[in-house]
């Protein structure tokens, strides 16, 4: 029975992705030593992979691609070094398969590929290899790789209809089957073969059949055998497949898969022996075998989401292409530094911070690096957070020119923006729209901002820091969980209701004396080292009745909108590890809830986001100071 | 070309009824066995291009000399014969690497075209 290759398709295509990225990483290699024969081998076996896999999977375009940038690079390969000229062909190449990987992703038809090939001639170190004809295309035996450019996969949808009185049917379709896994190779039958072993009557087969063939010969080829009334041989361009194949996948190390097993096994253990604890009444083996299953369960935790964890370097390996390509435009020299590209991080964190990155990186280059710098991209572990920082050497941010703009933009108050200090400053940058330079750069360009980094690292918990020096440079580190199912909650109470907030947002928590509250104004604030925190009421932003305060008042201490806020509650009740869902339809359009838990009770507690929370109060119009 | 056809069966009359229908069509029969056990030993001797197999035949059955031939050369080219009414032991033949059958009564023409058709893949 042929393979099913619909299920290889999201493996194919996530390690297609990371033999481009590697391409992409050594030719900006290369281009700086360019004799590098290493280099130059481990890019002919990256194209020559691609090629292969594409092959297998039946994707022509990507294959011929794959096949001409392997030949290609194999001329260079005898002379040793590679110019300037053909690492751009090469790139561009590159380009090109990052876009059929796109359609092949996306389930469309592959793009053109033929433009390109042809267009080799001029920068090719020899005469191009003829190509096959397409009349030559058709003959068995060959290839994808030289099977002619089609615009997409095309795929046989073959009809069978048995003639009535059919001895054996089920033999027969069997046999008509296998005929056609000879001819190609059967994506898909109905009935399958399993199904037809169990004999009964077949009156039709329906099936669907990647074939060099052309759908007259496979159609003459099965009115030819016995029994058949009718046939229909269409082409169909593939959608692929089942449902599985959209499902993303992920490679684990099998000695992982192996302390599953031995982890499941224990569990099993610890479960008869709290049995028998239980039917002998033995209170203290049963408290032994809770302690050990609470063990074994943060043992598994652990375990399951090492098998999440990616390391950065499947992000930060389109970063010096980009570099390269930004030196390109602005004629800055740049030279670009990773370091920690080993350290892990959950696969959805990775994916969400990859845009953010490329954008701190550009902006780096574009507005810190003056003629010529360094740009650093870091990773490291600090306990159960991990730091990314994207550091340059540049100019730094221009205080004077974030206080006008803040003004300008009435953010600030002239009077505000004079008082405060340059730190504070620096994170205005990060609200929505705004922008130090009035003209919109070539390169940073407008799509992703400062906001969306910033939203994109406090969606997960995270935190964003600025510090620059005028002349000396900016560094904008990023605090990220691990993981993301699982985050340390702070649970307070509020208007009799428990809520939770990520331990990530909570800069402290405190016990308030009445006497320590000031007014500024309409708004109460409560000194903090040397600064003026406003005071709001969780209760107000809950919109749940106002409660008179008596004794100490306990506070949050959290972030919003850059700036240090203290929000009243009820009662702090304590810190939890809690498993976060997030919530579906309609749940999740409530502004300032960003998931919710449930506790051991029972009890569901939903997990707040300050900073949404102000926002959906300034929309509504509603206040939620705390009035003198 | 003609194919060199081994004929599998035990009543006498089926095989030469196959043998006359073989030779008219411009086929060379090599061989006949009326059993199993010999199908399998005229197979080894012969190496034919086709067999024809009956499924029901004392001593050894036609779907184990089958396995057993197949087992000795997965390439062999081997189609079963069959009455009406064998339809599960034609599904396990199949299963077991038949490359075709025919039932009977057999058409000639019938017989002549799986003989090429599976030959010709082979």
């Amino acid at each position: 029975m042929a393979i099913d290759m619909s299920k290889y398709r999201d493996m194919f295509l996530s390690e297609s992705r990371e033999h481009l990225q590697t391409m992409g990483r050594l030719l900006v290699e290369l281009e700086k030593c360019p004799d590098d024969r290493e280099g130059l081998d481990a890019l002919f076996r990256e194209a020559h992979s691609i090629k292969g896999m594409a092959a297998s999977m039946g994707y022509r375009a990507t294959a011929e691609l794959g096949h001409h940038l392997e030949d290609f690079l194999s001329g260079f390969r005898a002379g040793g070094a590679i110019p300037p000229a053909a690492i751009d062909r090469v790139l561009a190449g590159v380009d090109l398969l990052e876009g059929l990987i796109d359609d092949l992703a996306a389930e469309r038809p592959e793009r053109d590929v033929r433009a390109f090939i042809d267009g080799s001639a001029a920068a090719s170190p020899r005469a191009p290899r003829p190509t096959t004809p397409a009349a030559e295309a058709g003959a068995p035996g060959n290839g994808a790789v030289t099977a002619p450019v089609a615009s997409g996969e095309e795929i046989l949808k073959i009809a069978i209809e048995l003639v009535s009185g059919a001895v054996a049917p089920a033999a027969r379709a069997l046999l008509m089957l296998r005929e056609l896994a000879a001819q190609g190779e059967v994506v898909d039958a109905d009935p399958n073969e399993r199904q037809l072993l169990q004999g009964g009557t077949v009156p039709r087969l329906e099936l669907r059949l990647r074939s060099w063939r052309a759908p007259q010969e496979i159609k003459d080829l099965l009115l030819a055998m016995p029994d058949v009334a009718r046939v229909s041989c269409v082409v169909e361009r593939l959608r692929p497949a089942t449902r599985q194949s959209r499902e993303r996948t992920v490679r684990v190390r099998t000695g992982l898969l192996d302390q599953f097993i031995n982890l499941t096994g224990e569990l099993v253990t610890n479960r008869y022996m709290l049995q028998t604890a239980y039917n002998d009444g033995r209170d203290r083996e049963m408290r032994d075998g809770l302690e050990r299953l609470t063990r074994l369960i943060t043992d598994l935790h652990h375990h399951v989401l090492q098998v999440r964890m990616m390391p950065l370097a499947s992000i930060t390996g389109r970063l010096p292409r980009m570099v390269r390509e930004l030196e390109q435009q602005t004629g800055k020299e740049v030279a670009l530094r990773i370091a920690g590209e080993e350290v892990e991080l959950d696969r959805s964190i990775l994916e969400a911070l990859a845009d953010p990155l490329m954008h701190l990186v550009r902006n780096a280059v574009d507005h810190g690096i003056e003629e010529r710098g360094e740009v650093q991209v870091r990773a490291g572990r600090e306990k159960d957070l991990v730091l990314v920082e994207v550091r340059d050497n540049g100019r730094g941010l221009d205080a004077e020119a974030i206080r006008r703009k803040a003004v300008a933009a009435g953010l600030l108050s002239p009077g505000q923006a004079q008082r405060m200090v340059e730190r504070d400053l620096f994170p205005l940058i990060c609200l929505p729209g705004f922008s130090t330079r009035t003209e919109v750069s070539e390169t940073s360009g407008r799509g992703v901002g400062m906001d969306v980094v910033k939203a994109v690292t406090e969606q997960f918990g995270g935190t964003l820091q600025i510090a620059s020096e005028r002349g000396r440079g900016t560094s904008i580190q990023l605090r990220l969980p691990l993981s993301v199912a699982i985050i340390r909650l702070l649970l307070v109470e509020c208007g009799g209701e428990l809520v939770a907030l990520p331990i990530t947002r909570v800069l402290r928590t405190l016990e308030l004396e009445r006497a320590e509250i000031r007014s500024s104004g309409r708004q109460m604030v409560v000194p903090l080292g040397n600064e003026l925190v406003p005071l709001l009421s969780l209760r107000r932003m809950l919109r749940q009745p106002a409660k008179p305060v008596a004794g100490t008042i306990p506070v949050v201490v959290s972030e919003a909108r850059g700036r240090k806020i203290a929000l009243v509650v009820d009662r702090l009740v304590g810190q939890r590890e809690a498993f976060v869902k997030s919530l579906a339809f309609p749940l999740d359009r409530i502004a300032g809830v960003s998931g919710a838990t449930i506790l051991g009770d029972g009890r569901i507690v939903f997990i707040i986001d300050p900073q949404g929370l102000l926002d959906e109060g300034a929309a509504s119009g509603g206040r939620s100071g705390v009035s003198p | 070309m003609g194919l060199r056809v081994l004929i599998v069966d035990d009543a006498l009359f089926m095989r030469g009824m196959l043998k006359d229908l073989f030779i008219k069509g411009g086929h060379e029969v090599v061989g006949e066995a009326a059993d199993g056990r010999e199908a399998v030993e005229q197979y080894r001797r012969l190496r034919p291009d086709l067999v024809t197999m009956d499924i029901v035949m004392p001593l050894v059955s036609g779907i184990e000399a089958l396995t057993e031939i197949r087992r000795e050369d997965p390439e062999a080219c081997v189609v079963m014969c069959s009455a009406m009414g064998q339809e599960a032991l034609i599904l396990e033949a199949v299963r077991a690497g038949a490359r075709d059958f025919i039932v009977k009564p057999f058409s000639e023409e019938k017989v002549l075209e799986t003989a090429r058709r599976v030959a010709k893949r082979a």
